[in-house]
């Protein structure tokens, strides 16, 4: 909640450094939901899920960077 | 309640915390680079709390190993994404990246 609010209300930049920190929260709130369900191949998803959020992070910056 | 129960609760607690915190200091603080500290703490230090919680519970099993994959990455990744994303808010704000004659403290 607190990160969605940054991103509408701040600047491009501040959107971007609260989408990074929502995507760490989400890679968390995935493996304690994994750990909730007693499901060992919901496991699989956060580490998906934090590639992503590596990759999206990088892209973000990168387009910020230069053309904004 | 066993001492491992408690231990796994309080760790995962503490995990759940710091990622409070780190949700509160984006929303609180006044710029990007504030900003980015809670950032880059809010992706290693709450990560993990919840993996030493995991692998309590689990040891090194399949849990446990993607879990230590799924942190990991979060512990490799997140300092290099912070610091484009510095760059690139320098950049914006500033207009270039390096610094200048006055920041490096050299008479202009």
């Amino acid at each position: 909640m607190p990160c969605g609010v940054v991103c509408v209300r701040g600047r491009p930049i501040d959107a971007v450094v609260a989408l990074e920190l929502a995507g760490s929260v989400t890679v968390t709130a995935l493996i304690c939901l994994a750990e909730g369900f007693h499901r060992s191949s919901y496991f699989n998803v956060p580490v998906v899920c934090a590639v992503l959020v590596w990759l999206n992070g990088m892209i973000f910056a990168r387009v910020l960077g230069r053309w904004v | 309640m066993a001492p491992q129960d408690v231990a796994i609760d309080a760790l995962l607690a503490a995990g759940v915390l710091c990622q409070l915190l780190c949700c509160v200091g984006v929303l609180v603080a006044h710029d990007v680079f504030d900003r980015l500290h809670y950032a880059g703490a809010g992706s290693t230090l709450g990560p993990l709390f919840i993996l030493a919680s995991i692998l309590l519970a689990h040891g090194l099993t399949t849990p446990g190993l993607q879990t230590i994959a799924a942190v990991g990455i979060l512990f490799v990744a997140s300092p290099i994404v912070v610091h484009a994303t510095a760059r690139a808010a320098r950049r914006m704000t500033f207009g270039h990246v390096s610094a200048s004659a006055e920041e490096r403290g050299e008479r202009p």
